[in-house]
């Protein structure tokens, strides 16, 4: 995936989840950490034939006539009871492509890479009030670990980070 | 009992990783669920492409607990994750202290030498799952600037098992 096209979804992804403004990271940021020799995460990428490219003006980036309808990010991570896992970071289709079977075929791809990566889980995050996303994963075969384990999200970021790596505590 | 060291973990640390993964587990009730191997964790951290990294507390032989004999008495193991939005970030996957080594500031020295190591990694942040029953941990990383992303901002974790991730591949 170009990494022009890349950073233009990540920023309608945020704008679709509400959140634009958090979004920190340049076009040069996701060049060097996705597209180096130990890349941090990788892309996939939905493609239309040229004769069923976009019509319509995406919310706010320039993506009338495009063939690249969708995308998921994503990366391997670790747990310490199964082992090898894969972690979907993003996954996203423009709205005028939805209901196509786009985010399936999507998320089939993920799967089958990160099954032959001996991967045994897939995980990912979905906000609460997303309930189209909630209901397709569940449809999918997807379990709510945050409701059924009570495991909770948490992050230490900026200062915090700082002051805990200084050793203040 | 002042003396500890913490340090990159090695391959021949792998036999006290899993023990102290299971021992984790089981203080979490979850004991069953362990099912990676030596032979996993070897394959998995020490090859040429690791999937996890670790550090472990060691204590000199002289101050091995007599009712353990044990000389690797915590870990913490962690990978680097991505967010589109930020940029890397370091996700800390498992963090045990032994019971009888608990209370000489260990598990804070672990804390301070991950957060260290995600900064100088130009990482924005640490994240980790904390289970919402387990009220002194979530209290432990509150203290220390930690927010809970699913109370402030509804993000649930999803998951989906290989026998559906077999399922889902297979869909064309």
């Amino acid at each position: 995936m170009d990494i022009i096209t890349k950073t233009l979804f990540v920023m309608e992804l945020a704008e679709y989840e509400k959140v634009s403004d958090q979004v920190k990271i340049a076009q040069r940021d996701l060049e060097q950490d996705g597209f180096s020799k130990n890349p941090f995460f990788h892309g996939i990428i939905a493609e239309v034939p040229e004769h069923l490219k976009s019509k319509e003006d995406s919310c706010m980036y320039f993506f009338t006539g495009h063939t690249k309808v969708g995308y998921s990010l994503y990366f391997y991570t670790y747990s310490s009871w199964k082992g090898r896992a894969v972690y979907m970071e993003d996954l996203y289709v423009m709205p005028e492509f939805r209901g196509k079977g786009i985010g399936k075929a999507l998320m089939s791809k993920v799967s089958q890479l990160g099954l032959a990566a001996g991967c045994t889980q897939l995980n990912f995050t979905v906000l609460d009030w997303n309930k189209s996303s909630l209901d397709f994963y569940l449809k999918q075969g997807c379990w709510d670990v945050t409701s059924d384990l009570g495991y909770h999200c948490m992050r230490c970021e900026g200062d915090a980070l700082e002051h805990l790596a200084q050793g203040g505590l | 009992m002042a003396n500890f060291n913490l340090r990159k973990a090695e391959p021949k640390d792998v036999p006290d990783i899993l023990r102290l993964i299971k021992e984790l587990a089981k203080y979490e009730e979850m004991e069953d669920q362990v099912i990676l191997t030596e032979k996993d964790l070897l394959e998995d951290g020490f090859g040429d492409h690791p999937f996890y990294h670790c550090v472990v507390a060691d204590v000199p032989a002289e101050q091995q607990c007599s009712l353990t004999g044990y000389s690797v008495i915590g870990f913490a193991m962690y990978y680097f994750t991505y967010d589109p939005w930020i940029g890397k970030l370091l996700y800390l996957e498992d963090f045990y202290v032994m019971k009888e080594y608990r209370g000489f500031g260990i598990g804070s020295e672990i804390l301070k030498t991950l957060s260290d190591t995600a900064v100088k990694n130009r990482c924005s942040s640490m994240h980790f799952i904390v289970a919402e029953s387990n009220k002194a941990f979530i209290d432990f990383y509150k203290r220390r600037g930690a927010s809970d992303l699913s109370l402030q901002e509804g993000w649930r974790l999803f998951r989906i098992d290989k026998e559906n991730l077999l399922k889902m591949s297979a869909e064309e």
